[in-house]
């Protein structure tokens, strides 16, 4: 379980996140919706210790992130992994060495093992025979398809997404979802989804956040969502019908 | 303000400093990732680096020719443009162009990382950024500028000792005679030391620099230009500060 109580997170005069209290349930799949600049990817990047509060706490499963040093958080990062906006693929490694690259670190495997758990990773993806190309050579929808691949070889049990699916084709942005479908049902993995895709709400996740004004606007299920009389929610769900 | 924000940013680098240097080991995988980033900035920068080693030489062999001609002291031509040479303008000019060339690089390499969220990749796929991107970096950059230094300054001698044939009609012996009356061991030693300084200079600001951009593509821009004038405004006062110590310790 993840939970954020009276999370205050500001960058210079700018309070971006205001006392934020959420808590968020092992295995659902947790779709967090909002205007840009509400602190949506800010409330993950202080999950996995990327930022650190100004006042609060957070608790994911027995850790207190907020307390933890950034050695510490290495404990964390292996099983609560993090898919960023952009791919962040590291230029100088190959495809198979950029998805190898946390297996390398945060576990002793045989290279066998990397190999095999590479090419699944690749596979849920369905970029299967890329792994010699390197990141300048993949299409931007494709270099974000890797990162997830990068993310999810660590079999995390807290999958963070931030914008999944923003600059995706919606062949690759339906097989995303599926892939946070699969992966919560067959191994129980907790999701959190930052986006600003409605659509993709509605259709995959168990609980639905909406963020404003650096804190919670409301939250409930897709089907609360869907009569919600929140001007926001409204505005969201226009999208979807038009 | 200035002068308080000055202090802070002093204060950073030499911390930044610190957590570079605790990080710093030469295990086998290491030492391979050093040796290829020296290969790599020795690659960019080799020809630029005796271009301009010669043209120092040359340059100073030119300025010095017509003075020494008015004394009647032509002989000495070699003696003064080496121990100039050596001893303070080789390194600092050869300094001031790689801190352009390696230094731009690697600061706008690093804070491209950094505003593509590479470097927090890196921390989140359970690796320390200081240890697996700054410190290979870091030293490849000490070790190929030292070279390079180096072999700026060993050009810089053929350069003056060409012009001084070709342009003040002298012989080469003539042109040697009498620098070992002028440039000692000491000489030698505090142009080397001046290398080493200003390698670590270098390194330093650029990778440090890099690491803390914050921002966009505009903030890497501005992150390359602040590491190139930092760098230049450092090299300076390494330079002033060295050469104070250096001829401290020689007179003292």
């Amino acid at each position: 379980m993840i939970e954020f109580k009276g999370l205050t997170k500001s960058f210079g005069k700018r309070t971006i996140l205001k006392n934020l209290d959420l808590k968020i349930e092992k295995g659902k799949i947790v779709f967090i919706l909002g205007m840009s600049g509400t602190g949506k990817s800010v409330l993950l990047k202080n999950i996995v210790g990327l930022l650190k509060p100004d006042s609060g706490e957070i608790h994911v499963n027995n850790f207190a992130v907020h307390q933890l040093s950034e050695t510490e958080m290495m404990e964390v990062r292996k099983f609560c992994g993090m898919v960023f906006q952009q791919p962040a693929l590291f230029d100088f490694l190959t495809v198979f060495e950029n998805v190898a690259y946390g297996l390398r670190k945060h576990f002793n495997l045989e290279e066998e093992q990397i190999r095999k758990q590479v090419k699944e990773s690749l596979e849920l993806v369905a970029l299967g025979d890329i792994g010699h190309k390197w990141p300048h050579e993949l299409s931007y929808g494709m270099k974000k398809r890797v990162s997830l691949a990068r993310t999810v070889a660590l079999k995390p049990k807290i999958l963070l997404f931030d914008e999944p699916t923003t600059g995706l084709d919606p062949i690759s942005t339906n097989r995303v979802n599926e892939l946070i479908l699969n992966l919560s049902k067959n191994l129980g993995t907790t999701s959190i989804v930052v986006s600003h895709d409605m659509e993709s709400a509605l259709s995959v996740a168990d609980h639905i956040v909406v963020l404003d004004g650096g804190g919670l606007l409301t939250q409930g299920t897709p089907e609360e969502m869907r009569t919600s009389p929140v001007p926001l929610v409204r505005e969201f769900l226009l999208e979807v019908s038009e | 303000m200035k002068l308080y924000y000055f202090l802070f940013e002093l204060g950073d680098t030499l911390l930044y400093l610190k957590q570079v240097l605790i990080r710093t080991s030469f295990s086998s995988q290491r030492r391979e990732e050093i040796f290829e980033k020296s290969l790599e900035v020795i690659h960019q920068s080799l020809l630029t680096t005796l271009f301009a080693g010669f043209f120092v030489g040359a340059i100073m062999t030119l300025q010095f020719t017509l003075q020494m001609k008015m004394f009647n002291a032509l002989s000495y031509l070699g003696a003064l443009v080496t121990s100039a040479t050596v001893r303070e303008v080789g390194p600092l000019l050869i300094a001031f162009l790689l801190s352009g060339k390696i230094g731009a690089f690697t600061s706008a390499e690093l804070g491209t990382m950094k505003v593509s969220e590479q470097i927090d990749a890196i921390r989140c796929l359970g690796a320390d950024p200081l240890r697996e991107v700054i410190v290979p970096r870091f030293l490849g950059i000490i070790i190929a500028s030292f070279f390079l230094l180096t072999m700026g300054l060993l050009l810089s001698f053929g350069g003056g000792l060409l012009m001084a044939i070709t342009f003040g009609q002298l012989h080469w012996e003539q042109y040697i005679s009498h620098i070992p009356n002028v440039v000692h061991v000491f000489s030698i030693v505090s142009g080397v030391v001046k290398c080493l300084i200003f390698s670590l200079v270098i390194a330093t600001l650029c990778t440090y620099r890099g690491y803390k951009v914050i921002g966009g593509a505009k903030d890497v821009g501005e992150g390359v230009v602040v590491a190139a004038t930092q760098t230049m405004i450092a090299l300076v006062f390494a330079d002033w500060f060295s050469t104070f110590i250096l001829e401290g310790l020689l007179n003292g």
